[in-house]
């Protein structure tokens, strides 16, 4: 069987090697890749589009209808890490509470959870003494991070970025949090219905922008016909769609990143995992 | 608001999609009304659209209104008009068909199903809409990565063969992602249409007929050809049933539209044909398809795997009738497009409702059936007699374009595979038929526990599958207009050769 295995990849390799002898030289300026639509996209994308990034318009704007499926993508990502890894909570689990001032361990066995308060805090089974420099670094970083990951969806225009960059940042600031602490920390601050629910509307952001060109009168995703509604000419509303479906990626790809890791990590459990 | 048709079908799912999966962490109750509306919506649209391009001939959009090589189009002809139809009107049937095993099979995650189902809806009807390349490859991705979701929701050993068809399957999305790469390497454009002016002049270069060769492999494994066919009966078989009636009449299907739109539009049938000269490997592999699935088909003892070898052996017959180079025999696997995506789905409704009365689809279970469901095995026997090609059911007129493609091209294997699987399948459904009509129905030995009487399948259930097992017939009749009015005026249009 392996060397079947070592025949067949020799055999393709050798396919790959045969088939790269009719391709243009790397680099060549003259080549159909380099002449046909490329051309086009470098000397009218500014002026088409006011934005001074070719990617971030090429992206985004002319092939905008290519970019709203990767975002699905991502989103069918999210979901089927959902689906396949939440497990339903069963009432019957045992829960852990931390006295805090003495840190005395109670274990309940029935589902009675007692008043939380200031007291007592719930912990997991795989619960850890937290590190005091640890959590104080990093939820100190946290908000610097997002100002970063924010930052990166709005320049998209100017610099490399965008909203799949920019939604990571933002996502890993809050991966971060539940690193640092733990996953009930995380999920206290942004909770799990609010990631889905947010995960849903980042797309819809996008695809919602596309169908409200149509109700305006143009072709899907021809952010040029928001010029009635944002009372600026064609172009510089085709800069400002491509702001308002970043922002949209951006939001999918942080609450995505953030339920894979939250899924992944605790077993579907979205307690302590790590 | 017309003329946004082709976009609506696919942004309307879309949205609706991405709500359901919202709303359902407010009012779950919302979900299933929910898809329902998107559903319908775009069966409606696509309906309405088929009616436009049989008048115009061709339709055309411009995603953001970009002309198209720079920007994205939809170009869509009979043969798109045609499969959109069918993929969006049965997924609307199974989507009301199933809603009790849904209810049964994924209590808790409803929601997260129908957005999944609605977004494997959008990756279909977007893969056969679109005119570029690299669009399609991204709704590949989409329509892949729900399906692998959605099957790996089933129980037992669904979430191994997830992964298994994960695996393969990403393979074949790789595949055809690099053959799409040296075509975009050679003539910088990913517009089908624009791609197809440019390739004449380099029809001999080696990294063309790569390209060709990628795609080829990876639509195969994304279509289960075989020998590439070992994931589909392991992720069908074990799949929730709403999901496996679901992807196995529609993805392997559009899968075999992919590839006969590379061969007519982006390849030209000169290239395929004439150059590469294809035609009679493509065949012979074709009809060792057909043979190798009817044969593993009778060594099946479960109702549901069995009719998953029975799709390796469509499969053949799609890609052998495309690949035998003459007009009958794409006028057949056409055809066959549509008539086995409503025989598959046929099929796969019936084996839902009998596993949601029965629980279960081995063979020897399904004994004195006839008498306790007598309306759901009526609809076995319509959609069993569609696949060995009894007429007036349409599976009779593609076969019988298929086999008169085969004379006309001289190809008596291929013939023979065909009417060899006939027999097979003759065999295979008259040892269901016996089983369930003259064994007396045993209450499961031993498994006393389940006192309920097995009987007659829900109306929800009954009235979309006596839909389908109608279709089947009124489809067979009608045939002759669809060829007619959609399939030759396509065929004339790209120069098929005679």
């Amino acid at each position: 069987m392996k060397a079947i295995g070592l025949i067949i990849v020799v055999l393709a390799g050798a396919l790959l090697l045969y088939s790269t002898q009719d391709f243009p030289f790397w680099g060549d300026p003259a080549s159909p890749a380099g002449t046909h639509t490329a051309t086009y996209y470098l000397t009218k994308a500014f002026e088409e589009t006011s934005v001074p990034n070719v990617v971030t318009a090429v992206l985004a704007d002319y092939r905008g209808f290519d970019t709203m499926f990767e975002t699905g993508v991502i989103f069918c990502a999210g979901l089927g890490c959902f689906v396949l890894l939440r497990l339903s909570r069963s009432r019957d689990e045992d829960s852990y509470y931390r006295h805090v001032a003495t840190g005395i361990t109670l274990h309940i066995k029935s589902a009675k959870i007692p008043d939380v308060s200031s007291e007592f805090e719930r912990i997991d089974t795989l619960w850890t003494p937290y590190d005091l420099i640890v959590k104080t670094v990093c939820r100190l970083l946290a908000p610097f991070v997002q100002l970063f990951g924010l930052y990166v969806i709005a320049h998209g225009h100017h610099s490399p970025g965008g909203g799949f960059q920019g939604g990571v940042i933002l996502g890993a600031s809050v991966i971060l949090i539940a690193i640092s602490h733990n996953m009930r920390t995380a999920i206290g601050r942004i909770s799990e219905k609010t990631i889905h629910i947010l995960m849903a509307v980042g797309v819809l952001l996008y695809s919602g922008i596309g169908a409200l060109c149509i109700l305006l009168g143009g072709n899907f995703l021809d952010y040029a016909s928001l010029s009635r509604i944002l009372f600026t000419n064609e172009i510089e509303a085709r800069s400002l769609g491509i702001l308002g479906v970043e922002v949209g990626v951006g939001i999918t790809v942080m609450a995505v990143m953030i339920t894979i890791y939250n899924n992944l990590s605790s077993d579907g459990r979205l307690d302590e995992g790590l | 608001m017309t003329n946004h048709y082709p976009a609506l079908i696919v942004v309307l799912p879309l949205l609706f999609a991405f709500v359901v999966s919202g709303v359902a962490w407010v009012k779950k109750s919302l979900c299933f009304p929910l898809t329902i509306v998107g559903m319908g919506l775009s069966a409606g649209l696509s309906v309405c659209l088929l009616g436009r391009v049989a008048t115009t001939g061709l339709v055309e959009y411009r995603m953001g209104g970009w002309e198209t090589p720079w920007g994205i189009g939809y170009h869509v002809d009979y043969l798109n008009a045609l499969v959109v139809t069918v993929v969006t009107v049965l997924a609307f049937i199974n989507l009301i068909a199933t809603r009790k095993n849904v209810v049964e099979e994924t209590p808790e995650k409803a929601g997260a199903f129908y957005s999944l189902y609605l977004l494997f809806i959008v990756g279909l009807t977007g893969i056969v809409l679109t005119g570029d390349l690299f669009n399609l490859y991204v709704l590949l991705e989409v329509a892949s990565l729900t399906s692998y979701a959605l099957i790996g929701m089933g129980n037992g050993r669904a979430p191994m063969s997830a992964l298994n068809y994960l695996f393969v399957g990403t393979v074949g999305g790789c595949f055809y992602l690099l053959g799409v790469g040296y075509l975009y390497i050679m003539t910088g454009s990913l517009n089908m249409v624009d791609v197809a002016t440019l390739l004449p002049q380099m029809y001999h270069s080696s990294a063309v007929v790569m390209a060709f060769i990628f795609c080829l492999v990876g639509v195969g494994i994304k279509m289960a050809f075989f020998p590439l066919h070992m994931w589909l009966p392991n992720a069908y078989g074990f799949a929730p049933t709403a999901v496996g009636s679901l992807i196995a009449p529609l993805m392997t299907k559009v899968m075999v539209y992919v590839l006969i739109r590379l061969i007519l539009t982006v390849f030209s049938v000169d290239f395929a044909f004439v150059i590469l000269k294809m035609g009679d490997p493509m065949v012979w592999l074709s009809s060792l398809a057909i043979v190798a699935g009817a044969v593993f088909a009778l060594a099946q003892k479960n109702l549901k795997r069995m009719f998953c070898y029975i799709i390796v052996s469509e499969i053949g017959y799609m890609m052998g009738g495309a690949w035998l180079g003459n007009n009958t025999g794409m006028t057949g696997a056409i055809l066959h497009i549509f008539n086995d995506a409503i025989m598959t789905l046929c099929l796969f409704l019936c084996a839902g409702s009998i596993y949601y009365r029965v629980r279960g689809l081995e063979l020897d279970r399904l004994k004195g059936l006839f008498s306790k469901m007598p309306v759901t095995m009526a609809c076995l026997v319509a959609g069993a007699l569609s696949i060995i090609g009894v007429p007036p059911t349409c599976g009779f007129f593609s076969k019988w374009y298929l086999i008169s493609g085969g004379l006309e091209a001289g190809q008596y294997g291929f013939v023979a595979a065909l009417l060899f699987s006939s027999l097979v399948n003759v065999v295979l459904f008259f040892r269901v038929i016996e089983i369930s009509y003259y064994g007396d129905f045993e209450d499961h030995h031993g498994h006393g526990s389940s006192g309920e009487a097995v009987m007659e399948a829900p109306a929800s259930m009954l009235v979309p599958l006596l839909i389908v097992s109608i279709g089947l017939i009124v489809v067979g009749l009608y045939t002759g207009g669809i060829v007619n009015h959609l399939i030759n005026p396509l065929l004339l249009k790209q120069g098929f050769l005679g």
